[in-house]
């Protein structure tokens, strides 16, 4: 479909002028030096094609700078939520560089993919995009070694390239050929033969004029060998954890949830760009932070070399070099690749990385709205654990949903959301409940509640476990502390089909006998036979016959056939660590251990980034997780 | 301010931010860089690894201090008596530049006198700094072609404050590094515009540019240029301020977008003194703990709502221009001419060009400035004249003073130093993700999540003998108040020290601070007091 023409440079005032009639046109604006923002452009402002590159990229206009999600009213008892989408405006998107193109066909891949995001689909419908090739390299430019330029190969609706008097134009699209309809005068048919040889020329002379830059072609793989290399703690230090580099990243997409209160009875949630580098952005609500500093610093250069490339087939980092240039530490992604691939040579073994299916797409249109669901009732299960009974008011919600998940997004409207694992399922007509220990800001407005208050509800979420190829098998349970919410609901259905399966052990887990949840169902669950129901914990208590000591201790005395049986474990990393070290031993397979990984979730939905661990979102690929697999995942859950 | 300005007869930073990129030493003292002046911390950063060395003192082991060649880990309080220690060793080895003391200074003699008998193993029993380090950063600072100062308000903020200050203006002299492209004295200001304000005439001895109060002839020009007769004795500065007010000696306060009730010393004194007047007035963009004491609150603009300049650390005026019109209705400067058209003088409501004008005329220091030439280009005061440009460096060939004075100081101990009921020393400042006393981050969530509440940096030997964790609640005990905090430990604090900030009003860590101050500045010592603490 291409077409090629070309065109007057000194005409562009003139061309744009006549474009704004049908849409905003976002023109880079030059500013000091050779930088440049993109702005609305008025009639017959002047427009030059010789800046370097926009200081910020282009993500930001396709993710709103503060992005309604949705708008509620209400009070206690009558919650309504309606989505805060809004239809995007027709926008041609002129003069973006390269690098911004191959960071746009990323973000249609991350956006658009398994969970599509509304607010940029509605957004990127409406744009049309008019990319300029280079000519001359910026000072960090290195798309070159990244191959996302200096010129485009694909994902413009039109393509220019700046030569002296000329401007060569190339159309890919039918959205191309509406602008050229538009602006019919201005554009003269060239023959495409004639374009391609000056293109080829114009690029390999901007090819020359760059400094050198890294080999980038092995990069993944020395990095992932270099995972433990001295260079992350070296340069650790120097960063002030400005998020600099990830606010002028085309390709960074993570955001937090803010809660605006408009009145006392309505209010909206926002997203705003969050950053991986701030400290709080994998601090959980406890103060526990799975991710170390130098481990912050690791995980953003991985993740545009290594993960995002990983997971979705696209180039994570298109060498535009903003990162570079806005460091006050002076942290360089091409030295750190250069580094890192000299003193990491390939020495034949890669480590594996398993890369899970990524799902198919889904709409829907209630993506990050959530649903009103009333508390039925609250019970106290230790003294700082609740059980919440709840019920949607839409009662028809819950016969249409299919309990394939394994948490919902539970919000407290005004205040925020977390995210909570489902213990109990759909067999209560249409009653779901929750376990909820009171840390953070939500969980201890959800502590305020009473029976008949509202909640919101977004999920089911995430895979749960395979309880159903455990048939004919020995099945292991271990819950520590409130570990045992999540398996509660596969404890029930493994018992309804007790025949399916071999011996049932549960192990409850806590410091005193206090802290266990569901101690009636677990004195229940003991009388049932052939399960075996005992108790691990640091404290000596007379209401049940328990061990005290680790849940180590009780392995071996269980007797499975432990070749061919399955476990569960719900407790710390550290906790799971110990316990399969010595499940391994006694004979078991890491594939037929399984975990759940509920680390720091947020959107529930693959988007907003924080559950990201190496190149997966615990929300979608999880929060179950086999053992082996676990260990493949960078420590930082 | 006014330490330098005894010295060297000019209380600001010696020389532009980009000459710290071409010094080869840099002394950063009480500067926790680059959390609170991370644009400086940068250009620190970037000379540390361009070749230049880098010399930190300061109690606690911060970014910059991990990043340094030598860290000079002094005792807080200690710091007189550390650089007549390195003061001493230079001299004694010859190191100091003769020439320089000879014609561009006076009153060494004081200095030697003072120096004497910091002896390096006195220096070392009273600092805490090892010998050997004293040696490496003395010979370092002195040897170096071009070595730079850099402190903040861990100098500043103690009841020695100034003399701390004159004590490394001192070293400057000695070392002759002042005058030249890469050295200098030079003070981080905590704010955008704390230099504005105090060249503004913000300061109750001065008139705008530093001109004395007591000076019958600068009397003489502001009575002339505002028709009224001005008084003869300057005024009192914020803290002797709450002191009359405690006193019924002053009446009524305007308070315009300051929170003495978190930021000043012994909050509870504040908060009663507040109480007595008769009549407080408070401008301000947000609610603050302060506002809930004032008898009238009128809604202020913000930065974005302010046309004028700001003026930063190094001196250099630069225009803010307003980006929307105020939300409330007035700007600030309106504010001011109005009340003062009711009370009785016409002050006319005049542009923020015109008042700049009228500033820059009656302000020798300035004269060469107006808003149409700072469109065009920020300039460094001293500007005498429209064709000047600019001074981004002082004292070249002559102090402003004429010549430096030497001070040759002795050591001032802390006010209130740990002891058996209170046996740990605050510490006080800033974290990275909060200004001030958070009245404007504390309402962006991401910045709040950051810190979302008052965390104490203590020693893990310290939190162990406590009995306390990784994020125990605790107590913060002072013998004028009490805050809950929550513990971190970190041997980035000395042992024996706690360190915390100020940016919390529902933990004002400004409930256990001393107000004790510097007799000449009135800053209070922030950084030192003795507290106990408790687990919950």
């Amino acid at each position: 479909m291409t077409a090629c023409y070309a065109l007057n440079p000194a005409d562009l005032p003139a061309l744009l002028t006549v474009w704004r009639k049908n849409a905003a046109v976002l023109y880079p604006c030059k500013e000091e030096g050779d930088a440049a923002r993109l702005a609305d452009y008025e009639p017959l402002m002047p427009v030059s094609l010789d800046y370097g590159n926009l200081s910020m990229p282009a993500v930001d206009i396709l993710n709103g700078y503060q992005d309604v999600l949705f708008h509620w009213n209400g009070n206690e008892r009558t919650y309504e939520a309606r989505p805060g989408t809004e239809d995007g405006r027709p926008t041609v998107l002129f003069g973006i560089r390269p690098c911004d193109v191959a960071a746009l066909s990323y973000l249609d891949e991350f956006y658009l993919g398994e969970y599509a995001d509304l607010n940029y689909s509605r957004r990127r419908e409406a744009l049309t995009v008019v990319a300029v090739n280079c000519t001359q390299p910026g000072r960090t430019c290195f798309c070159a070694a990244t191959q996302t330029g200096p010129f485009a190969r694909s994902g413009y609706d039109l393509l220019l390239t700046p030569d002296g008097d000329t401007c060569w134009v190339e159309c890919a699209t039918a959205r191309g050929e509406a602008l050229i309809a538009q602006g019919a005068p201005f554009f003269r048919s060239v023959p495409t033969a004639d374009l391609k040889a000056r293109q080829l020329m114009l690029e390999e002379q901007c090819r020359a004029a760059f400094p050198p830059l890294p080999d980038m072609s092995d990069a993944r793989n020395a990095l992932l060998r270099g995972f433990h290399h001295p260079l992350w703690d070296e340069l650790t230090p120097t960063c002030i954890a400005c998020t600099g580099c990830t606010a002028v990243c085309p390709t960074c997409t993570c955001f937090q949830f803010n809660e605006e209160r408009l009145s006392p009875t309505s209010g909206r949630r926002v997203r705003v760009k969050d950053s991986c580098q701030a400290p709080g952005f994998t601090r959980n609500a406890g103060g526990h932070n799975p991710r170390s500093k130098a481990g912050a610093v690791r995980h953003r250069i991985m993740d545009k070399l290594v993960y995002i490339e990983d997971r979705f087939g696209k180039k994570g980092c298109v060498g535009c070099g903003r990162c570079i240039g806005v460091c006050p530490a002076d942290i360089d992604i091409r030295e750190i690749v250069s580094r890192i691939t000299a003193d990491c040579p390939d020495d034949g073994g890669t480590p594996p990385v398993f890369i899970s299916e990524r799902m198919p797409r889904r709409a829907d249109p209630q993506l990050y709205t959530p649903q009103p669901a009333r508390i039925v009732s609250i019970n106290d299960e230790t003294p700082d654990i609740r059980r919440y009974v709840v019920r949607y008011t839409d009662e028809h919600l819950a016969e249409t949903f299919r309990l394939s998940g394994q948490f919902f997004m539970v919000t407290v409207f005004g205040v925020g959301e977390v995210a909570l694992s489902i213990p109990f399922g759909d067999q209560h007509g249409g009653e779901f409940e929750f376990c909820v220990k009171k840390v953070g800001k939500v969980t201890s407005a959800l502590a305020a509640l009473k029976p008949g208050d509202i909640i919101g509800l977004r999920g089911p979420y995430g895979k749960g476990f395979p309880y159903r190829s455990f048939t004919g098998r020995d099945v292991l349970i271990v819950g520590s502390g409130v570990g045992l919410a999540p398996v509660r609901t596969i404890i029930v259905r493994l018992l309804q089909e007790r025949e399916r399966y071999g011996r049932i052990a549960i192990i409850a887990s806590a410091t005193s006998y206090e802290g266990i949840v569901y101690k009636d169902d677990l004195r229940r669950w003991a009388a049932v036979p052939g399960v075996d129901v005992r108790y691990a914990l640091a404290r000596p208590t007379d209401a049940v016959a328990a061990h005290v000591g680790y849940i180590n201790d009780l392995l071996p005395e269980l007797g499975f056939d432990w070749a061919d049986s399955r476990a569960i474990l719900c407790a710390s990393p550290r906790r799971i660590k110990l316990v399969s070290r010595d499940l391994l031993q006694l004979g078991m397979h890491p594939a037929h251990i399984y975990t759940s990984l509920e680390t720091h979730m947020r959107c529930g939905v693959g988007k907003c980034g924080h559950c990201k661990v190496g190149s997966h979102y615990m929300c979608l690929d999880g929060p179950v997780f086999t053992y082996e697999e676990m260990l493949q995942l960078p420590e930082e859950f | 301010m006014a330490g330098l300005a005894t010295s060297f007869g000019s209380g600001a930073m010696t020389n532009p931010f980009d000459d710290l990129e071409a010094s080869d030493c840099l002394l950063v003292v009480g500067s926790n860089t680059t959390v609170a002046h991370p644009m400086v911390g940068m250009r620190l950063m970037r000379r540390k690894r361009t070749g230049g060395r880098l010399i930190v003192v300061d109690p606690r082991r911060t970014t910059l201090a991990e990043l340094a060649d030598i860290h000079l880990r002094l005792r807080p309080g200690t710091d007189v008596p550390l650089f007549n220690g390195l003061m001493r060793i230079i001299h004694e080895s010859g190191w100091h530049k003769q020439d320089f003391i000879e014609a561009r200074t006076e009153n060494f003699p004081a200095l030697l006198e003072a120096i004497a008998p910091w002896t390096p193993e006195a220096t070392e029993s009273v600092t805490g700094v090892p010998r050997d380090l004293l040696f490496r950063a003395a010979e370092a600072y002195a040897t170096a072609a071009a070595s730079s100062i850099i402190y903040c308000l861990g100098i500043t903020q103690h009841r020695c404050g100034v003399n701390n200050v004159r004590v490394l203006a001192d070293l400057a002299m000695l070392c002759g590094q002042i005058g030249r492209p890469g050295t200098g004295v030079n003070p981080l200001r905590g704010q955008n515009n704390v230099q504005g304000s105090c060249d503004m005439g913000g300061l109750p001895d001065y008139y705008p540019g530093y001109q004395k109060v007591d000076d019958p002839e600068v009397r003489a020009t502001f009575a002339r240029a505002w028709n009224r007769p001005q008084p003869t004795t300057p005024g009192l500065t914020s803290l002797e301020m709450m002191e009359a007010l405690h006193r019924g000696s002053l009446k009524a306060m305007i308070i315009l977008g300051e929170n003495p009730v978190v930021s000043d010393p012994d909050a509870s004194h504040v908060k009663a003194a507040l109480g007595k007047a008769e009549f407080l007035l408070c401008i301000d963009i947000f609610p603050t703990p302060t506002t809930e004491l004032a008898h009238l609150t009128l809604p202020g603009a913000s930065f974005a709502e302010s046309d004028g300049t700001f003026t930063n650390s190094e001196r250099r005026v630069q225009r803010v221009r307003q980006a929307l019109p105020p939300l409330a209705g007035r700007s600030n400067s309106r504010i001011i001419q109005d009340l003062s058209c009711r009370m009785g003088y016409a002050m006319p409501p005049d542009s923020p060009a015109a008042v700049f004008d009228e500033m820059c005329a009656l302000t020798p220091s300035l004269r060469g400035m107006s808003h149409t030439r700072l469109d065009r280009e920020s300039l460094c005061w001293p500007c005498p004249d429209k064709d000047h440009p600019g001074t981004p460096m002082l004292h070249k060939d002559h102090f402003v003073r004429g010549k430096g004075l030497f001070a040759g100081l002795a050591h001032t101990p802390p006010a209130e130093l740990p002891d058996a009921d209170y046996p740990l020393l605050l510490n006080t400042g800033m974290g990275h993700s909060h200004y001030l006393t958070g009245t404007m981050t504390r309402r962006c969530p991401m910045l709040e999540r950051e810190m979302p509440h008052l965390v104490a940096d203590m020693h893990p030997d310290d939190a162990k003998a406590l009995g306390l964790r990784e994020g125990s609640r605790i107590r913060l005990n002072s013998r004028r108040g009490s805050v809950a905090a929550r513990a971190h430990l970190t041997d980035t604090v000395p042992q024996g020290t706690v360190f915390a900030p100020l940016h919390f009003a529902e933990a004002p860590i400004n409930a256990l601070t001393i107000a004790e101050r510097d007799p000449v500045s009135k800053t209070p010592e922030f950084k030192i007091c003795a507290v106990n603490i408790e687990k919950v």
